[in-house]
C-alpha cells in the first residue's frame, strides 16, 4: 500500500494543478486523473526508497509538540539546522509528517 | 574521646566532655531507654557485660566500628519475622555500642535518642497515581487533538501524554481511567493528574476527577558508604535476597512498614512500595543502623 503522503509536495502539488487544468479543458477525464495520482504514489515512493542515496541530518533546539496515532508520526519544532557536510539550512519552524517505512501500512491522507 | 568527632544529625548543642553535662544525660538516657527496651529488651540485658567494656572503648559509631564481642549473640535465631525484626536486632547491635541506653550510667557520649539519626533523608523520585475520570474517552480523538499524546492500539490500549510541568506521564484508558506517573511529590502528582483531566475535559468529555490515589512512592539516598551484602544477606536472610548474578543489588523486604529496599554495595539505597512518605523515612531509619554495622572497612 503506498502512501498518499507524497501529493502535498511541490511536486505533487504542480501534479495535481495541471491535472485540474487538463480536466478543466476537458482533455482528460476525472478518473485518469485519479490513476494518475495513483501511479505518482507509486512512482515517488519507489523513487524515494531506491533512487535516493543522500544523507541529510538536523538538530532542533525545542521539540514542541509530538504526535503518534495511526502509525503517523508529527513533530514540531522550533529552531531547527539542517546540515550536510558543508551545506547549512536554518529554520524556525519545522513539521514533520512521517509513515512508516516498512511493512505494510494502510493509505495515509 | 568521643567528643572528638561529632555524631550526625545530633542537636544536642553541648555534647562535650561526658562528665560535665550530666544533667543532660539524664534527659536523653530515660527516653532512648524507654524505646531502645520497647525493641530489644532482652538483648540488652544480655550484652551489659559487653557493654562496661564497650564504654571504655573508644566509641565513634559514626566510623561504624562494630566492637567483636557484640557480633557473638548475633544468630538467625534471634530475629523475629514480626515487627521491627530486623530493626530490633540492628538495634540490639548497635544499640549498645553507642550505649544511650545503659542504664549502668558511667562515662558515655550523651546520644540522640534515636539511636542513629543519621540526618540523611531519602529523597522522592517516583510517583504513580491513579485516578478515576468517570467517563468514557475515544482515545483516538485525544490521540488526534492532544499534544504530546501517542497512540498505537496494535502496542497498548492506552493513549501516552506527556506535560512539561509537572514533568509527568499519564496513561489514559478508554474507560476514563488514568495513571500518572513521574512526579517527584506528592502535590506534583495530584496537580499533574488534574492537567490531565482538564486537557480531556477540553476535548469535549465530561471528566471528572475521583478517588485519585497514590499507588507507590518511591525514594533514593546514599549512605556514604560501603556495604557487605554478603554479611546483611547471610544475618537478615528472612528479608534479604542477594543473588549478585541475577542483579547487584539486595533486596530487602522490611515487614513494618512494608517497603521493598534496594541495597547497593556502594552504599546506594532505594525504597519502594511506600502508600505515604512517612514509610520511606521510616523505612530508612529502621535500615540505617543495620547497614552501618555491616559497613564495609
Amino acid at each position: 500500500m503506498t502512501y498518499q503522503l507524497y501529493r502535498n509536495t511541490t511536486l505533487g502539488n504542480t501534479l495535481q494543478e495541471s491535472l485540474d487544468e487538463l480536466i478543466q479543458f476537458q482533455q482528460i477525464s476525472p478518473n485518469l486523473a485519479l490513476r494518475v495520482l495513483l501511479q505518482f504514489d507509486r512512482a515517488i515512493n519507489t523513487a524515494l526508497a531506491n533512487k535516493v542515496r543522500t544523507r541529510i541530518n538536523f538538530k532542533a533546539s525545542k521539540l514542541n509538540t509530538y504526535r503518534f496515532c495511526d502509525n503517523v508520526w508529527t513533530f514540531l519544532m522550533s529552531d531547527v539546522e539542517f546540515k550536510e557536510v558543508q551545506d547549512f539550512a536554518q529554520v524556525d519552524k519545522l513539521k514533520i509528517v512521517a509513515c512508516d517505512g516498512r511493512g505494510k501500512a494502510a493509505d495515509a491522507c | 574521646m568521643d567528643h572528638m568527632l561529632p555524631s550526625p544529625g545530633f542537636s544536642i548543642p553541648s555534647i562535650g566532655t561526658p562528665l560535665a553535662h550530666t544533667g543532660e544525660e539524664e534527659m536523653i538516657l530515660p527516653s532512648a531507654q524507654q524505646q531502645q527496651q520497647q525493641q530489644s529488651a532482652q538483648q540488652q540485658q544480655a550484652q551489659q557485660q559487653g557493654q562496661q567494656q564497650i564504654t571504655t572503648q573508644q566509641q565513634t559509631y559514626s566510623s561504624g566500628f562494630t566492637p567483636h564481642s557484640l557480633m557473638q549473640p548475633h544468630t538467625p535465631s534471634m530475629l523475629s519475622p514480626a515487627v521491627g525484626g530486623g530493626s530490633q536486632v540492628g538495634a540490639a547491635m548497635f544499640g549498645s555500642a553507642t550505649g544511650p541506653s545503659t542504664p549502668a550510667g558511667g562515662p558515655m557520649t550523651p546520644m540522640t535518642p534515636h539511636s542513629n539519626d543519621p540526618g540523611i533523608v531519602p529523597q522522592l523520585q517516583n510517583i504513580v497515581s491513579t485516578v478515576n475520570l468517570n467517563c468514557k474517552l475515544d482515545l483516538k480523538k485525544i490521540a488526534l487533538h492532544a499534544r504530546n499524546a501517542e497512540y498505537n492500539p496494535k502496542r497498548f490500549a492506552a493513549v501516552i501524554m506527556r506535560i512539561r510541568e509537572p514533568r509527568t506521564t499519564a496513561l489514559i484508558f478508554s474507560s476514563g481511567k488514568m495513571v500518572c506517573t513521574g512526579a517527584k511529590s506528592e502535590d506534583d502528582s495530584r496537580l499533574a493528574a488534574r492537567k490531565y483531566a482538564r486537557i480531556v475535559q477540553k476535548l469535549g468529555f465530561p471528566a471528572k476527577f475521583l478517588e485519585f490515589k497514590i499507588q507507590n512512592m518511591v525514594g533514593s539516598c546514599d549512605v556514604k558508604f560501603p556495604i557487605r551484602l554478603e554479611g546483611l544477606v547471610l544475618t537478615h536472610s528472612q528479608f534479604s535476597s542477594y543473588e549478585p548474578e541475577l542483579f547487584p543489588g539486595l533486596i530487602y523486604r522490611m515487614v513494618k512498614p512494608r517497603i521493598v529496599l534496594l541495597i547497593f554495595v556502594s552504599g546506594k539505597v532505594v525504597l519502594t512500595g511506600a502508600k505515604v512518605r512517612s514509610q520511606i523515612y521510616e523505612a530508612f531509619d529502621n535500615i540505617y543502623p543495620i547497614l552501618k554495622s555491616f559497613k564495609k572497612q
